[in-house]
């Protein structure tokens, strides 16, 4: 089986074994990995073509993004498909995806200007953030409309009601179908920081990660959680995220997209037919 | 020599028959459906070996495909050949000692017959012989014949190919080629066959396998599947899961060191090996396929539970083995975790009611009790960053 593994370069201060430790495995297993890199080389567009029996798209670049785009067009098949994972990186398109399947979310709102936000702010601060954002770049919490001057936003201005966490950063792990809780200090500077520490799913959190994946269609994903006055709210979806803080994660990630190559080698869709989307993506 | 392979499957033809080709045979296959087709039709089939070595593949001439309704036929070939290897399942044992039975009345050579049931079962042999034997007339001198089962070593996990293609299947298997057989219940001239090994204890044998090998393979399966992973290959690479297979295979050689000797029973190199073939990838063996049929596996005798039992007649305590059969009452039912489906089993369920009549007043039930109830209180499928928990002994 052939894999292409549509990640970025491993930078030398980038300390997480898991990425590499998943590529050693894969190929130990037999199959042929190649590890794709758009950022580091010129890629002539006329040459896309699919070469590989399945796609990782794990690089979180806009290039990278496109490129599975691109691949997806030419009849690649990708983990995680990649209208799934154009759809996680829009948080307009995410959270209405996830509202619409019961999941609990903040109160959300869509402006062109960060002013008709100002209103909203009688009833609390907001949280502002690029709707392609990631890592927490970008993100102002708003408690006056005066501030609301500094929210650069390019054209679409993403906002949340703020619900004050409780503790730590809680970040949810899915890999096939197991869930995984992480909880970690923000921000996260430090490897050990980012592996954090276990916390324990509830059977109503379970319920609603897993709601996430059903309304995307897919087994692997990552949450953003927040933990207010006692209640849950997903406030980011990733569709391949680092997964720090999992348990034998490498083995686990490496164990989910074998099984997913196996099944597109036999013509069968990547990710199984069960985790079909309540919601369209 | 000529040979006559009843059961086309994975072990007839993936083992036995590629065997027998290398011992020099000349085949007949004998079996029903697609596949006798398939080899009437291409006149061979595959064998690929693999392992973390690498891999290599034989092509299988096939002399003749007879289809089992063809009685004459079949018997006509039993009668000239030297050895019939059967691969049916025990349970369809019974279904194919009338082609037997016809073919021992039809020779003429004076040379014996040999037959070896490739079933891995204890009583495979003697079950054969018995229901050959109502078959035939009375004082028909069916002692100078063999009857004996046989102990595989190889793991065949499946066949690539459809068989109403006009390519032949390929069986994929790994490369050991070792198997078992009863010497004393064999008559001579026995061919000469790559891997025979001619043994007087063969209930011995088979414990052994059963009890380290089988017991180790399940573990990995049964506790593999709790964790959420689908491969073998995967795992058994997990170091709880691998901890967990090495205590039940340690006691398992434990249990059979008491009864059979340590001879017998071998050591750490062997499970070492042991393991590394659960890690061969080629096999693409999924844990769901190894852990299926749990409550046969659960059952007095078998893998677990008999390896239990000869602990506790020896006075060794096991931990491993009610573990991984308190996993194997988890499997049963249930779905894979990866399905979203899968719940946490309701308590408590039939299986592990089953076993607890099964082995009433024994300290395997209450161990494997107790092991489910930790299952069940500490670790649901469902669960965060699931350890198992393991019991002190």
């Amino acid at each position: 089986m052939r894999i292409g593994m549509l990640m970025a370069r491993h930078p030398r201060s980038k300390v997480s074994p898991i990425m590499p430790e998943v590529v050693e495995l894969l190929t130990g297993w037999g199959a042929e990995v190649e590890i794709l890199c758009p950022e580091d080389e010129l890629t002539p567009l006329s040459d896309v073509r699919v070469e590989h029996d399945v796609y990782v798209l794990k690089s979180g670049s806009e290039l990278a993004l496109s490129l599975a785009g691109a691949l997806h067009a030419a009849g690649a098949t990708i983990v995680n498909p990649y209208p799934v994972a154009a759809a996680c990186r829009d948080k307009v398109i995410a959270t209405r995806v996830l509202q619409s399947a019961g999941v609990p979310t903040p109160e959300t709102y869509l402006a062109a200007q960060a002013g008709e936000l100002a209103p909203l702010l009688d009833y609390g601060p907001l949280v502002v953030k690029p709707y392609r954002g990631t890592n927490g770049v970008g993100v102002h919490l708003v408690w006056d409309p005066d501030q609301l001057d500094d929210v650069a936003h390019g054209g679409v201005i993403f906002a949340q009601r703020y619900h004050k966490p409780e503790g730590r950063d809680r970040k949810i792990y899915v890999i096939g179908g197991q869930v995984f809780g992480v909880k970690r200090v923000w921000p996260a500077r430090t490897y050990e920081e980012k592996l954090g520490e276990p916390f324990t799913i509830t059977p109503e959190l379970r319920e609603i990660v897993l709601a996430c994946g059903r309304a995307f269609g897919i087994e692997l994903y990552g949450l953003d959680i927040i933990m207010s006055e006692g209640n849950p709210y997903v406030v980011d979806i990733s569709s391949f995220p680092g997964f720090k803080g999992v348990p034998e994660a490498s083995l686990r990630l490496a164990d989910y997209l074998y099984a997913a190559a196996e099944r597109a080698v036999r013509g069968e869709p990547a990710v199984p037919v069960g985790a079909a989307p309540e919601v369209a993506a | 020599v000529r040979a006559v392979v009843i059961g086309p499957g994975r072990i007839g033809l993936g083992f036995a028959g590629e065997l027998l080709d290398r011992a020099g045979a000349k085949l007949t296959v004998v079996g029903r459906g697609e596949v006798v087709d398939n080899l009437r039709r291409t006149g061979r089939y595959r064998v690929r070996l693999v392992d973390q070595g690498g891999e290599r593949e034989r092509e299988i001439p096939v002399r003749r495909a007879l289809y089992a309704a063809d009685v004459k036929a079949v018997a006509a070939e039993i009668a000239r050949a030297r050895l019939v290897a059967v691969a049916v399942r025990p349970e369809n044992l019974g279904a194919i000692a009338p082609l037997i039975a016809a073919g021992l009345e039809a020779r003429t050579r004076k040379k014996p017959l040999n037959v070896i049931a490739f079933e891995n079962s204890v009583d495979a042999g003697p079950n054969l012989r018995a229901a050959v034997a109502e078959r035939l007339p009375s004082g028909f001198p069916l002692e100078r014949h063999g009857f004996s089962g046989a102990i595989v070593s190889r793991a065949v996990s499946g066949v690539l190919g459809e068989p109403e293609d006009r390519e032949p299947l390929t069986f994929l298997g790994d490369p050991y080629e070792r198997f078992e057989v009863h010497k004393p219940s064999l008559r001579k001239p026995l061919p000469e066959i790559p891997g025979l090994v001619r043994v007087k204890d063969f209930e011995a044998a088979f414990n052994r396998k059963l009890y380290v090998f089988s017991a180790g393979h399940v573990t990995v399966a049964y506790l593999g599947f709790l964790k959420g992973y689908r491969y073998v290959h995967a795992a058994v690479r997990d170091p709880e899961v691998r901890t967990a297979a090495l205590e039940a295979m340690r006691e398992g050689q434990q249990g059979l060191a008491a009864r059979y000797g340590e001879a017998l029973a071998g050591g750490e190199p062997e499970l070492q090996a042991i393991l590394w073939r659960f890690e061969n990838a080629g096999l693409n063996d999924p844990v769901a396929r190894v852990g299926r049929d749990p409550r046969r596996k659960l059952k007095r005798g078998e893998r677990l539970a008999g390896a239990a039992g000869l602990c506790e007649a020896a006075g060794v305590p096991v931990a491993g083995l009610p573990l991984a059969a308190a996993a194997a009452v988890c499997f049963d039912g249930a779905s894979h975790p990866a399905d979203g489906s899968a719940k946490q089993p309701s308590a408590p369920p039939s299986a592990l009611r089953e076993i607890c009549a099964a082995q009433a007043g024994s300290g395997f039930s209450d161990s494997v009790t107790a092991a489910w109830e930790r299952f069940s209180s500490s670790w649901t499928r469902d669960a965060p960053l699931v350890r198992l928990s393991r019991p002190k002994t």
